[in-house]
């Protein structure tokens, strides 16, 4: 593949792409906001699309057997493969296009994965796919912070203390979940210099998703983009409040919106916002008390994630990006 | 009819593993993905010789993982790639849920297995169960005896793999060492006619492509496994005659192969007692045949080539001919009926409903790469004999070649 | 000798820990009366989804022979009781493609009984239950359906108001005073022993007679079989969508036939097309890509593949515009928009008394909003490990 799909940056939210690639009829929970993302992310796309999917509710809630939800091209992957789907794909197509077997034409290659196939399982094979400049594709996580397919077990990307089937409060430990969210974009801008496009992302702004994902599909090499889905079946919420949780999300701090490109960081929307002082963040207390994964929350519990929030942004080097500071002499 | 043409071949000094390497050049294969472990890995040394020395136009990709490493190729191999993969024991091992769905997904990924002992403990030596361990998955199983097998048997492999009947994947297995590291003269073929054997991989209606927009593997429920499983089921029945048919346009085309493609018999025209064995074990069984018959001893060899599919009549018609059978496996299934090996409790089942039934007898030999020499192919000979005289099998003596 | 069984249908994650509930209960019950029994949720229903119908049987015989006919089974063959969680459930359940619209009387027996909980009418339900050949009979547990989450669950006491219910129109199940012992011992709480007495003695019942109901013929697939499904796991998409009811303007995607959706659904969003701003943030935010666009920019929401998240109503900034309302309210799927755009007066008549009347109303609670939300709605919050045992 010699060239990228012609996919310009879209102005305004009435300009986003009125055609579905991924449509009606998937088992997927009401308010859903990771059939959310996949909607936007195809949407994005257009119809020049492969797409792959590893294991996880967005296969298996999805597509069930002789249906399909997808117009586009659409194949299983295994629950660790994301990464190796993703170059096995482009690297398939390259080689076919460079020997005259296949049309030489751009075709966008996405691979997606959850947080427990992504940031756990197939943390490895994202890394590898990362280090290959010279294969175009997409790799997007959606994270609802649980193995919410399996049941809700806890996974590496689990907010602290959150309810979970593996992770249930009991009589002698509250906090069964004692670990800290892994910072999945940080880790690989900070390992993959030849990464060219990370990003954050949440399907409530969905514009800021559309413009991340045609960035990631149009800069050339792979890229990745780190979406935030609420679950109203893992979070424990009324599912009208799927996008609301998303903002709230951002809003509190808790999830940063930002971009990094050619290496050099962007915050955006509210999160932007917030770092320039022109918002304040809101307390966490408005997100945590909204979903019965923490409500068995003490006061101090709140108080505890607050104060890692704030660590954050007020201790970390870019807002939520890299847990570290320079340190003077 | 045999169109037997004029031979423009080359004659090589290499491998096994390098006569694989030249094959996959000869294939024109798309994607090649590597991960070191002994012994396969010599293959891949020489593919990336090959690529970088451009002898050869593909994706060289070195993975991170043997996961990886087999799921870049499932995934090319569904976007119409012709690809290549291999590991050795515990390596194919960590890609064994990959193997599992490539299997399932009708993918033809053609892989070496350079037999290996499984860990622990850490062994580099030659051992079959690491490529059995697949048998029951929907993997088409070969087994080579020499360097020229192995490139001969690799061109016939993505031909019958990527046939629209079959769309299997196939593994062939080399013996560590004694194929992977030693080097023997090797014809190799001319491209053209390469050319004029393997058509190019097309996946027709089922390749992941925009202007094909299929979904691949929706999560089924009850309703449909049953039928899904049916008809790989029916992909491997008719993988049987594919090899035929592909066998044969073989020899037709390169003039060389064994009469049959499932098996090669060695002196078994008038033999009474005969081995049966997978690779390169056939080496010292078939000089130790020599030697018995100059001593007037009527034993034979007949060694099993493809082990899935699994030539059920075939070799059930070639092994109900004689008195006794000893089946010599490179491999254990501890546990299993008789204790015997992985091909002994095949060959048995096989000759169950069989009007002549010989004595079937296991041998474990050769295990993590001991090698396996004459006079333990006497002593088999010998414990054969003795169960023919006294119509009793002494289990004791299933185990050759190991210290006690 | 003999051998009764139970289905309790429900609303998938959200009811999951109630229709549990109910069926060990049962199973416990009539242990004290020395029958064997099984509880079990249907495993193809697994893994779960909010709102998606599911369910849990329950399996009680006076020996393990009868009983081991329904082991190692996914469903019933047929049972004494269906119970339906959410009068909702009673227009037809959809649990996974290829299923088809399974009417909620399906499994019921000749003679046997559908329990729904409602605050609707016997009459109102059968007009959406489908028709049976046999007679059967149906009953009410008053009050609103009852949704918690998975980690809170909202002990409203309609667990064993059910209980109750069942033990009065299926004795020979379980006797009242052997469910009182086991609510006592499984809930240690006399109140509850209480309100399954209440339910048990206030349950009424009539016969619903072959023919009567809803006529419409529930969709349904033929399976096909291993020669003529496509080989390699592969499924043909559906095409790309085009424009609005086939014409030139506007847009409407092609859906997937086989999986419809619309049966999990409890409240559907009824449009002011009047005052619709055409901001596109309801299209936008709908994770079923339920809205068609039509020509002149407005958005309908197919009711075929609408699964009534609500999603929509939260993120319209017009007030009003986007209103919840009860699915009981509402027969068949058709367009609001072409109502609308047929008849306007007609349609704003109709469409402003029905959301008047759904603000009147209780509001569905769908699950969890805000920690102390049950404590304040019955009093108390059981221990969330109970909950999570219900997995």
């Amino acid at each position: 593949m010699t060239q990228m799909v012609d996919l310009p940056q879209v102005r305004g939210v009435k300009n986003i792409p009125i055609e579905e690639m991924f449509t009606s009829g998937h088992r997927t929970c009401q308010g859903c906001e990771s059939a959310l993302t996949m909607r936007l992310m195809v949407k994005a796309a257009g119809d020049r699309t492969i797409v792959t999917g590893s294991t996880g509710c967005m296969y298996v809630a999805n597509t069930t057997y002789y249906t399909s939800p997808w117009v586009v091209p659409w194949m299983h992957t295994q629950l660790g493969s994301s990464g190796a789907a993703a170059t096995g794909t482009a690297a398939g197509l390259k080689a076919l296009m460079r020997k005259g077997k296949v049309k030489d034409e751009p075709i966008n290659v996405i691979s997606f994965c959850g947080d427990g196939g992504g940031i756990d399982m197939g943390l490895s094979g994202i890394s590898a796919s990362l280090t290959h400049p010279e294969y175009n594709h997409l790799v997007l996580l959606y994270d609802n912070e649980s193995y919410a397919n399996t049941d809700i077990q806890v996974s590496g990307s689990s907010p602290w203390g959150a309810n979970s089937t593996f992770s249930p409060p009991g009589k002698v430990h509250r906090i069964m979940n004692t670990r800290w969210k892994k910072n999945m974009v940080g880790m690989l801008a900070a390992g993959h210099p030849d990464c060219r496009y990370l990003a954050t992302s949440c399907g409530s702004y969905g514009l800021d998703m559309t413009n991340k994902l045609r960035r990631a599909l149009t800069i050339g090499g792979p890229t990745f983009i780190h979406s935030i889905d609420p679950c109203p079946k893992g979070w424990d919420y009324d599912p009208k409040f799927s996008h609301e949780l998303g903002m709230l999300a951002v809003e509190t701090g808790l999830w940063v919106l930002y971009e990094i490109v050619d290496g050099e960081l962007f915050l955006n929307g509210p999160s932007k916002a917030i770092a320039k002082g022109m918002k304040q963040r809101r307390p966490v207390e408005e997100y945590l008390s909204r979903q019965g994964r923490f409500a068995h929350f003490t006061e101090e519990d709140t108080k505890f994630v607050q104060s890692k929030v704030d660590d954050m942004w007020e201790r970390w080097w870019g807002p939520g990006v890299i847990p570290i500071n320079v340190k003077e002499d | 009819m045999s169109t037997t043409i004029e031979k423009p071949e080359q004659e090589l000094l290499i491998s096994g593993s390098e006569a694989i390497a030249i094959a996959c050049s000869m294939a024109d294969v798309d994607v090649i993905t590597a991960y070191p472990i002994r012994p396969y890995d010599t293959v891949m040394q020489y593919v990336s010789r090959l690529v970088a020395d451009g002898e050869m136009d593909c994706e060289f990709i070195v993975a991170e993982s043997e996961h990886s490493q087999f799921e870049i190729v499932k995934h090319a191999s569904a976007v119409g790639a012709r690809v290549f993969c291999g590991s050795s024991g515990v390596g194919w091992f960590y890609a064994f849920e990959a193997l599992a769905v490539t299997a399932g997904l009708r993918l033809p990924v053609v892989a070496m297995v350079g037999n290996r002992a499984l860990d622990d403990p850490g062994a580099f030596g030659t051992e079959h169960n690491d490529a059995l361990a697949v048998r029951d998955l929907g993997w088409m199983l070969n087994w080579v005896a020499t360097a020229q097998e192995a490139l001969d048997t690799a061109l016939m492999a993505w031909r019958i793999a990527e046939d629209p009947r079959v769309f299997l994947p196939c593994a062939i297995s080399a013996d560590g060492s004694f194929l992977t590291h030693s080097q023997v003269l090797t014809n190799v073929p001319d491209k053209s006619l390469v050319d004029k054997f393997l058509p190019r991989y097309d996946r027709g209606d089922k390749v992941l492509h925009p202007d094909n927009p299929i979904t691949v593997a929706p999560q089924v429920n009850e309703d449909w496994l049953m039928e899904i499983r049916r008809q790989t089921d029916d992909g491997m029945r008719r993988a049987k005659g594919v090899v035929e048919e592909v066998h044969e346009e073989f020899r037709d085309i390169f003039g060389r192969g064994t009469p049959s493609p499932f098996f090669e018999e060695y002196m078994t025209d008038d033999a009474e007692v005969v081995f049966v064995g997978m690779g390169t074990l056939a080496l010292p069984v078939r000089v130790a045949v020599r030697q018995m018959r100059e001593q007037g001893i009527k034993v034979g060899f007949v060694r099993i080539k493809w082990f899935r599919p699994f030539a059920t009549e075939e070799i059930k018609a070639c092994l109900s001919r004689f008195k006794a059978i000893g089946v010599v496996d490179r491999d254990y299934s501890f546990g299993s009926p008789d204790f015997g090996g992985v091909l002994y409790n095949d060959i048995r089942a096989a000759l169950y409903d069989s009007e002549k039934k010989p004595l079937v007898i296991s041998f474990i030999a050769g295990l993590g790469g001991r090698e396996v020499r004459g006079q333990n192919v006497v002593e088999m000979k010998d414990v054969m004999y003795e169960a023919l005289a006294t119509g009793k099998i002494d289990r004791d003596k299933q185990w050759i070649g190991v210290r006690r | 000798m003999g051998k009764t069984s139970l289905e309790v249908v429900y609303r998938g994650i959200f009811q999951k820990t109630l229709a549990r509930n109910i069926c060990r209960a049962i199973v416990l019950a009539a242990r004290k009366e020395g029958k064997v029994g099984i509880g079990f949720g249907r495993y193809g229903d697994s893994p779960e989804r909010n709102g998606i119908p599911a369910k849990y049987f329950a399996v009680v015989a006076d020996t393990q022979e009868e009983l081991e006919e329904n082991l190692a089974m996914y469903e019933a063959d047929n049972v004494d009781v269906t119970v339906a969680v959410d009068d909702t459930l009673c227009k037809g359940v959809e649990s996974w493609g290829w299923y088809g619209l399974q009417p909620i009387n399906q499994l019921t027996k000749n003679t046997g009984t559908v329990l729904v909980t409602s605050v609707q009418g016997r009459s109102d339900l059968v007009r959406d239950i489908h028709t049976k050949d046999v007679p059967y009979n149906i009953g009410v547990v008053q009050g609103s359906t009852s949704f918690s989450g998975l980690w809170v669950y909202k002990d409203d006491h309609t667990d064993v108001r059910v209980l109750g219910a069942i033990c009065k129109v299926c004795p020979e199940m379980v006797s009242l005073e052997s469910m009182e012992e086991a609510i006592l011992e499984q809930w240690n709480n006399p109140v509850k022993v209480d309100s399954a007495r209440k339910s048990h003695d206030r349950i009424e019942t009539r016969v619903v007679e072959p023919g009567e109901g809803n006529p419409e013929e529930p969709f349904s697939f033929d399976l096909p079989g291993w020669t003529t499904m496509e080989e390699a796991l592969v499924v043909r998409n559906v095409e790309q969508g085009a424009g609005f009811r086939g014409g030139d303007g506007g847009y409407e995607p092609v859906r997937n036939p086989y999986f419809k959706k619309w049966s999990t659904r409890t409240m559907r969003p009824v449009v002011n097309f009047e005052t619709c701003i055409k901001c596109t943030l309801c299209w936008l935010h709908c994770p079923d890509s339920c809205f068609d666009v039509t020509p002149d920019g407005l958005y309908d929401s197919n009711m075929e593949s609408c699964c009534g998240c609500g999603v929509c109503e939260d993120v319209c900034p017009v007030p009003d515009c986007i209103t919840m309302v009860n699915e009981a309210e509402f027969e068949g799927n058709l367009s609001q928009w072409e109502d609308w755009n047929t008849n306007k007066d007609g349609y704003n008549k109709w469409m402003t008394e029905i959301v008047e009347k759904q603000k009147t109303q209780e509001p569905r609670s769908h699950g969890f909003h805000h920690v102390g939300q049950y404590r304040e709605e019955v009093g108390s919050v059981t221990d969330s490990r109970n909950v999570v045992e219900g997995l």
